[in-house]
């Protein structure tokens, strides 16, 4: 009955939305020009994929396994393409102050689509040999991805939540996509209640924030309201709001799911968790915090330090104790948070375009590790690091790959990740966050210490040093399907890690062209640029 | 004082009234079932309290969605999972109870805190009553249009999702390869369940 | 009092409730040992959302009423919410046999 009412909710929604679809496909309307519906461009073209790869799996899971991957390539190929016809595009607020196309937004969005087209290249293999439906699977990611770049943007308490949401609901789904299996389920069942209860606080925030600006929901409204109030009731509001982004982003200490969630879901999507979930979070920060509660800077600046300084200790010092390899990526992708919101505390344009270089980065070196992870799990079956112990005579590729990805996440120089923490502990050091800075460093030199660990155990170790499993190592064949996606993905991310750090300089003008193209940010800079003399 | 305004404290006091005790009830009664029908009491309370509030749409939206949908969903679910089980006793759950409690009792104080200090921008406009409906139409297609589609396909999500993990026929083979699926977590067949207690794994720490 | 001519009833008052409700669910959400209970508390959190916004909408928000919208999204997405729970709750339950949340502990926390 229940399930009844969804259906017939969403296809009068659905309904209403072809109709939408209609009206704004005739373009030169008033009503296109008034919505500027342009701007949203690339989340149809994801759309479009979603719902033709739903129509695709109907004709059974043959035709989707052959199908779907082109189509899903297709449509994340022309969203990319179409955010960077939008890059420094004049700037209107597109659907009456719901959602802003700034560069910001376009940055973050081009790093959620390419999290899910390089999971997506990860994942064919892995969802066939799990025997769970493909079509499914992408529409399911393919929804994640869209509340994820409609988050980057959206600009007003509703649109936020809406999305939001969507993001995390098709979280839940896919983390328990695993049906079978316990973990799976569990990971989800804990996903689901810590998420939803996060965002019940969120939304309790939000309520206060559109009582106390006397009935708006829109950020900018807000923020002038807030301005002219100073009273416990931001302060709790501020709380709120922060503990829903925390969640989003796994700072310590709203970080106890993640281990869980990492170790328990499927590979690929913790592959895109980590990656374009978190992007979207950090895109929400910078929107609520830097947005709305600017006048309210030194208070939310003084919470943000401690939980990035809570992030990098914890998450750096309790890897360290790790015995499977997924679990030890959430502790580290928990320490990696808290070094990108060194970049959110300092508030200067360095800082900004640290924070977005750094994300881009990150993009490359995590999915490039879990690339490799998902490589050695579908040949042999484990994630313990114990098992890696003398790979690198049975699979040099996979050595290789996994090495130069662990070193550029621990900051080793001549790969990327170490041109983008320098960045970052440049950018503190210069807005004098010794602190963050110091901590910073400690907690890297201990990160290094983990990663090299690992490349120890599967480099140095002599051939009867092997492992069990290393011992039965399977004949390296590429000829099943989806394995080609899987190499391509993990070379071209490998590659990107090892030789991005030495031709940077496009990511580096791309991350400051960020900046300056967001007005939000510009104005930030501004008055923190003006507040020490002042 | 009119009779009207009486009417309206009183009902207001007896709504909420029934909404905090039910509520209570929610949380604490052992039986489960109990548990669930206090729901579908709250959540007409709160629909009550809605009327109150002059927004009938949304009570009516309330009564559809919360007690004819949601609540006869977690019924369904109780009687799915209805095995008898005795809960293992837990050392220290009292203890917790309590704490948790107290922590909770500080939230409230505070939130009220919060409520009774801060000046609010009252009065407001007059209410538009009746015409909310209107209103509420005319804001889904014009500034919330964008939460409004995307509203869609996250209902659409969540229906295909729930289907996918709630129904039972999976395939039991690769699709391509032929060989038996291995639905276990494909990293994690090495690794029988419920290891951890028995034998700590050792850790990067405890290697030289 | 000046509202006291539109409504007789204080808008701190519904804040109460809504203050009243959304903490009993907090507790209920730690200390449920059922997973449907805890479902339930959060069903609770975001009903106290829900009043919290239909009071603002109606003593500061009349005309234009945006809180009433608002709520109707939380209603939305509350559904859709408990359907995923709930389809995720069976598929655990298949798998391990009970709701009881203290044993849900193959992945340490």
């Amino acid at each position: 009955m229940a399930d009844l009412f969804l259906a017939a909710a969403s296809s009068v929604t659905t309904a209403a939305s072809a109709a939408e679809a209609i009206a704004s496909g005739l373009g030169t309307g008033a009503l296109a020009l008034q919505l500027n519906a342009g701007a949203i461009a690339p989340e149809v073209a994801v759309l479009l994929t979603l719902v033709v790869c739903l129509v695709v799996d109907l004709a059974g899971e043959k035709a989707a396994s052959r199908w779907v991957p082109p189509i899903c390539y297709g449509g994340l190929g022309a969203s990319l393409v179409l955010l960077a016809l939008q890059w420094d595009s004049p700037l209107e607020p597109s659907f009456l102050g719901s959602f802003l196309a700034d560069n910001l937004a376009i940055a973050f969005r081009a790093v959620v689509a390419a999290s899910t087209l390089i999971s997506l290249l990860l994942s064919w293999r892995y969802v066939e040999r799990s025997g769970t439906p493909m079509g499914e699977y992408a529409a399911i990611l393919l929804a994640a991805t869209l509340g994820a770049m409609f988050l980057c943007g959206s600009t007003d308490l509703v649109s936020i939540f809406i999305s939001l949401e969507t993001l995390s609901v098709a979280s839940y789904l896919l983390a328990g996509y695993m049906k079978r299996d316990a973990r799976s389920s569990e990971a989800a069942l804990k996903y689901l209640l810590v998420g939803s209860a996060a965002a019940a606080v969120f939304l309790y925030g939000a309520s206060l924030l559109y009582g106390l600006s006397g009935g708006a929901t829109s950020l900018a409204t807000i923020g002038v309201a807030l301005q002219t109030s100073a009273s416990p009731i931001t302060a709790l509001a501020l709380v709120f709001v922060l503990a829903t982004v925390a969640f989003k982003i796994a700072a310590v200490p709203f970080h106890q799911w993640t281990p869980d969630v990492y170790e328990g879901s499927p590979t690929p999507v913790v592959a895109f968790l980590s990656v374009g979930s978190k992007a979207a979070g950090f895109a929400l920060a910078v929107r609520l915090l830097v947005g709305c509660f600017e006048s309210f800077d030194a208070q939310w600046k003084f919470l943000f330090t401690v939980l990035a300084v809570l992030s990098m200790v914890l998450g750096n010092v309790v890897a360290l104790a790790q015995t499977s390899m997924k679990r030890m990526l959430a502790y580290s992708s928990i320490g990696q948070a808290g070094f990108v919101m060194i970049g959110l505390v300092c508030g200067t344009e360095d800082g900004f375009s640290a924070m977005v270089l750094y994300m881009a980065a990150y993009l490359f070196m995590n999915l490039g590790a879990f690339a490799c992870i998902i490589l050695f799990s579908l040949r042999t079956g484990s994630d313990r690091i114990a098992d890696y112990a003398g790979l690198y005579q049975k699979d040099p590729l996979i050595t290789l790959g996994l090495s130069l990805c662990l070193l550029s996440l621990g900051g080793i120089p001549p790969m990327l990740g170490f041109f983008g923490k320098i960045y970052l502990f440049f950018a503190g050091w210069a807005d004098h966050q010794y602190l963050l800075v110091v901590v910073g460093l400690v907690t890297s030199v201990v990160s290094i210490y983990y990663y090299i660990s690992v490349i120890k155990m599967m480099v140095v170790k002599e051939p009867q040093e092997a492992s069990d499993v290393v011992k039965a190592y399977p004949a390296i064949t590429w000829n099943l399907a989806g394995m080609q996606p899987l190499r391509a993905a993990l070379v071209g991310c490998v590659v990107i890690t090892a030789v991005g750090g030495v031709l940077s300089s496009p990511l580096f003008d791309w991350a400051s062209s960020t900046v300056a193209g967001t007005p939000i940010l510009q104005q930030a800079i501004a008055a923190a640029a003006i507040a020490p003399l002042g | 004082m009119s009779i009207a305004s009486t009417t309206q404290q009183i009902c207001f006091l007896v709504l909420s009234a029934t909404t905090v005790v039910g509520s209570l009830g929610v949380v604490l009664l052992p039986n489960i079932v109990y548990s669930a029908f206090l729901l579908g009491g709250v959540f007409l309370s709160v629909a009550g309290l809605y009327l109150l509030l002059n927004a009938s749409f949304v009570a009516a939206a309330q009564i559809l969605v919360y007690v004819g949908a949601v609540n006869v969903l977690i019924l369904f679910a109780i009687m799915l999972v209805n095995k008898q089980e005795t809960l293992a006793a837990i050392p220290g759950l009292l203890v917790r109870r309590l704490l948790s409690g107290a922590v909770c009792a500080g939230l409230f104080a505070l939130l009220l805190r919060v409520a009774f200090t801060t000046t609010w921008a009252l009065p407001g406009p007059t209410p538009v009553g009746e015409e909310a409906t209107i209103r509420i139409g005319e804001h889904l297609f014009t500034d919330y249009l964008l939460p409004f589609e995307l509203a869609s396909v996250l209902l659409l999500m969540a229906m295909i999702g729930a289907i996918v993990l709630a129904r039972r026929d999976v395939f039991s083979t690769d699709v391509i390869t032929g060989e038996p699926a291995d639905q276990g977590l494909i990293e994690k067949d090495r690794t029988p369940l419920l290891i951890e207690k028995s034998a700590p794994a050792p850790t990067l720490l405890s290697k030289p | 009092m000046s509202t006291d001519l539109a409504s007789p009833i204080p808008l701190e008052a519904f804040l109460s409730v809504a203050a009243m409700l959304f903490c009993v669910g907090v507790w209920g959400l730690i200390n449920s040992r059922n997973a449907v209970r805890v479902l339930m508390s959060i069903e609770l959190m975001l009903n106290a959302v829900n009043i919290n916004l239909m009071a603002f909408s109606n003593y500061l928000d009349g005309q234009l009423i945006r809180g009433q919208v608002f709520a109707i999204f939380v209603i939305t997405v509350a559904a859709a919410e408990a359907a995923v729970g709930l389809a995720i709750l069976l598929s655990l339950y298949r798998n391990r046999e009970t709701v009881d949340m203290e044993r849900f502990n193959l992945l340490r926390w």
